[in-house]
């Protein structure tokens, strides 16, 4: 190591003297960690009942219902209000200008600027019925939830 | 993060009673430890992990917190992200728990056991899943004696009850990393049945404005990282008091949206300038030139002496043999020509002939040309001039062969030199016409050009469109008429259906005329007719001519080339390196009251105010005392313009006139570990834990009904 990696005690040491097990012992070299660990939608899929009755709080019923006001439209370039959607490639725009610009995007921006804005428009089912609610709000609004910001690969992995 | 101090490890562990709790405030942005009973916590770092490889050693290491960028060099980051044990606000991924927790423990200066009772937060209404998981870890790998498990915005709301800023009954409106919770307090105590939580939190916000910068400076999407961006966020925005309001100071209002404005210069060192060279760099480089070119030549005139030098040697050495072949006798001149390598004397002589030629070439004097020619035309001819009867048929074969070889020659330099003789009649009559006119001339010759550029363009246009369009219509899976729209395209599918279909009866006629494989020319696709040559030949003589006499001509290829080139490519000056951020100021915070602009179809913390408030399903009186004190705590409610906003926001759904009172927490930063360091100091601590036997007696059933109690 080199002098100044070890000055600053930037790295964690392999074994350490409070611990009863080391983690070398407890994750072998080789094998591939990412898989083992389920992620929160998952774990709260396969949750049994038991552990989260509907009748008491749990972390799936705390979760606030979508708002029961109409999605206000924003441009997806400038951020301004927009009334208007380009038919071609579903982006909203606000501007006449605005709109010669989304024109002459080239492909790739237009993926980019959709994924930014990915429900805006989706209308709200009522609140009324918070099960069904849930129910089928689970894939879209969860996935939003549990992507995570690859840092250095500048990615959305799950 | 460039001057990231690592912590340094804690002395002092000894010096605790084993009954003093460590408290860790788990958060999702930050990881707080320190021991019960004091005002700030000894440690807090970054709660994220990255497991690099350590480049000169190989093995994978692991790193905690933030890094100095300096630093990293020694390792090797490009198959390791930084991670974070959490996933919104549940611990999910223990491995990276058990590293943070390893470092946290370490730098307090744990050398032996961790035998202290623990006290963690977590979230609200925590998966039971998380809790057992960090029992098992904490119990079984640090050999705990004790853990309670807390609310970090209980907490924070404890704290700053005892400080005076909310009642016993009250709202804490908590902003978090990954997401926002809302709490309603009756009697100090919090109602988790009508707790409110978005998705939406400080995470989320850095994300939004780090993809709105890349997408609007594209060049840049490199320095914009999530890191920067959540620099950039905590510098310069704000919320604003009405959304709709600024978007329209900024929409139409020009002076004080560009007040509003905030810029980050990035580093941009222009190019340097090319100086014309001046006079001295000129003649030095003539000079060089020079040179150059002289030394050349040089060289050249060694050669070419040195090659006169060895042709003159060996004309001299074949002109003995031939004198000794014309001195000696029969067998004597066998010998001699088998010396001398060649077969005969007709050899020889041609030999001899050659060498003279190349010597007189090289010497530089007039070329032997026409006796050349005379002398191969009597050699290879040798048969012609003999009469037919003295030859034997084979010799009149012979002969035949020879003279139709002749006469293909003789035509071709005839035909040569017909042309060149058309050539220089033609010349002479432009310069005749330059000379009358020359302005017309130009014209002409200018008309002429404009003329043959533009059959040849179309011509190539044609070429290109129909593979264009074939192409294009292939790639969409369209084969059939598409491809036969063009006239030429509908000529050749016609040839081609024609050709390959074989009639079978009656007579095959195709060949026996030469201009029948003409339609495979016209059947290629791409042929290049030979007119199409003649054309081209005749455009570049007239464009050199052109641009001989007429100054301003430029040859239309140049121009063609120019105009391709895209119109947004030009020299980028220093206005591109300055990003500059209006409009996301207050955009991005706006996430958290409108979730649905990044497409998280959930309430704003204003609505969830109201959802919280319905939830508790207690009657007028009761909700008016909760919003008299109304706590703002959390990381990402430190956005200037935060209260006023949210005031203005509760206001709506609240009765007209209802009295509201928000208060911002201390420290919202710290409050919660501090909260959690004065409830696990109190003399009742030790009664809302669990032990190791309590968990393997009740096991995961535990968690069900474990709730601490956090009123004095």
């Amino acid at each position: 190591m080199e002098s100044e990696v070890v000055r600053t005690e930037m790295v964690l040491a392999p074994t350490l003297p409070f611990k009863k097990m080391q983690t070398a012992d407890k994750y072998p070299k080789g094998q591939s960690r990412g898989r083992q660990w389920k992620h929160l939608r998952h774990l709260l899929q396969s949750a049994d009942a038991f552990s989260m009755p509907p009748d008491r709080p749990n972390y799936m019923n705390i979760q606030s219902p979508p708002s029961i006001y109409p999605p206000k439209r924003y441009c997806d370039l400038t951020g301004f209000e927009a009334p208007y959607v380009d038919p071609r490639t579903k982006l909203r725009y606000a501007d006449p200008e605005v709109f010669k610009q989304i024109r002459m995007l080239p492909d790739e921006y237009v993926q980019s600027r959709a994924a930014v804005e990915l429900c805006q428009d989706q209308d709200y089912i009522s609140v009324a019925n918070y099960g069904l609610l849930w129910y089928f709000r689970l894939p879209a609004a969860s996935q939003q939830r549990n992507r995570v910001w690859d840092r250095n690969m500048d990615v959305w992995t799950w | 993060m460039s001057s990231v101090t690592r912590p340094r490890r804690e002395a002092d562990f000894a010096r605790f009673p084993s009954s003093t709790p460590i408290v860790i405030d788990n958060g999702a942005s930050t990881f707080r430890i320190g021991w019960a009973g004091e005002a700030e916590p000894r440690l807090s770092f970054r709660n994220v992990v990255q497991r690099p490889r350590h480049r000169s050693t190989g093995e994978t290491v692991s790193i905690v917190g933030d890094t100095d960028p300096s630093l990293m060099k020694f390792f090797d980051c490009t198959r390791s992200a930084v991670r974070s044990p959490f996933d919104d606000d549940v611990v999910y991924q223990f491995e990276y728990m058990e590293y943070i927790l390893d470092y946290g423990f370490d730098r307090l200066g744990a050398n032996s056991e961790v035998g202290h009772p623990i006290l963690m937060t977590e979230c609200e209404c925590n998966p039971s899943f998380s809790r057992v998981r960090m029992s098992e870890l904490l119990f079984e790998t640090y050999g705990v004696p004790s853990i309670a498990f807390g609310i970090d915005n209980a907490f924070s709301y404890k704290y700053n009850q005892k400080l005076g800023n909310c009642n016993e009954d009250g709202l804490a409106i908590s902003c978090e990393h990954g997401t926002c919770h809302v709490v309603p307090f009756l009697k100090g105590q919090p109602v988790l049945g009508a707790c409110c939580r978005t998705n939406v939190g400080g995470f989320h916000i850095t994300d939004f404005l780090r993809q709105l910068l890349s997408l609007k400076y594209p060049y840049h999407m490199a320095s914009i990282t999530w890191d920067k961006a959540e620099e950039l966020k905590k510098e310069h925005c704000y919320i604003a008091l009405d959304y709709m309001a600024e978007l329209q100071i900024f929409k139409n209002n020009k002076e004080e949206a560009d007040e509003k404005m905030r810029y980050w210069q990035l580093p941009w060192v222009p190019p340097p300038k090319d100086e014309p060279p001046s006079e001295e760099e000129l003649a030095r480089k003539a000079a060089l030139k020079e040179k150059a070119s002289q030394r050349l030549r040089d060289m050249a005139a060694a050669k070419r002496s040195q090659k006169i030098v060895e042709l003159e040697k060996q004309l001299s050495y074949l002109e003995e043999v031939m004198e000794q072949l014309d001195e000696a006798e029969e067998q004597e001149a066998t010998a001699i020509l088998g010396r001398s390598g060649y077969l005969s004397q007709q050899e020889i002589k041609s030999a001899i002939l050659k060498a003279t030629q190349s010597l007189r070439k090289a010497k530089g004097e007039s070329n032997g040309n026409d006796e050349k020619t005379d002398a191969s035309a009597a050699d290879k001819y040798p048969l012609v001039s003999v009469p037919d009867e003295t030859l034997t048929p084979e010799q009149l074969k012979e002969k035949k062969k020879q003279i139709l070889l002749k006469t293909t020659t003789e035509g071709k330099l005839r035909a040569k030199q017909k042309r060149a003789e058309e050539e220089a009649l033609r010349e002479k009559q432009e310069e005749k016409r330059r000379a009358e006119n020359p302005e017309l001339y130009l014209e002409e010759l200018r008309s002429r050009y404009s003329e043959l550029s533009e059959k040849f363009e179309q011509r190539k246009r044609q070429k290109v469109n129909g593979g264009q369009t074939n192409g294009n219509h292939s790639s969409s899976g369209g084969v059939g008429r598409g491809e036969r729209l063009n006239a030429a395209q509908k000529e050749r599918m016609r040839l081609l259906a024609s050709a390959a279909f074989d009639r079978g009866k009656g007579e095959d006629t195709f060949g026996m005329r030469d201009e029948d494989w003409l339609v495979y020319n016209k059947m290629s696709k791409d042929n290049d007719d030979d007119s199409n040559d003649d054309d081209e030949s005749e455009l570049v003589r007239i464009a050199s001519k052109l641009q001989e006499i007429d100054p301003t001509f430029v040859s239309k290829s140049e121009a063609v080339q120019l105009t391709p080139e895209p119109p947004k490519i030009r020299p980028l000056t220093a206005e591109d390196y300055r990003i500059a951020i209006g409009i996301e100021r207050f955009r991005c915070p706006e996430v958290l009251f409108q979730p649905g602009m990044i497409g998280i179809d959930q309430a704003g913390i204003d609505e969830m105010v109201s959802i919280s408030l319905r939830r508790l399903m207690e009657d007028e009186s009761v909700k008016e005392r909760l919003c008299q004190s109304i706590l703002v705590t959390g990381g990402s409610s430190l956005f200037p313009g935060m209260i006023p906003r949210l005031e203005s926001g509760i206001r709506q759904y609240r009765p007209y006139l209802a009295p509201l009172k928000l208060v911002r927490a201390a420290d919202p930063i710290l409050d919660a570990w501090r909260g959690a360091a004065a409830f696990a100091a109190s003399s009742k601590f030790g009664k809302q834990t669990f032990s190791l036997a309590d968990y393997r007696e009740h096991g995961e059933n535990l968690f069900h009904r474990y709730n601490i109690v956090y009123s004095p």
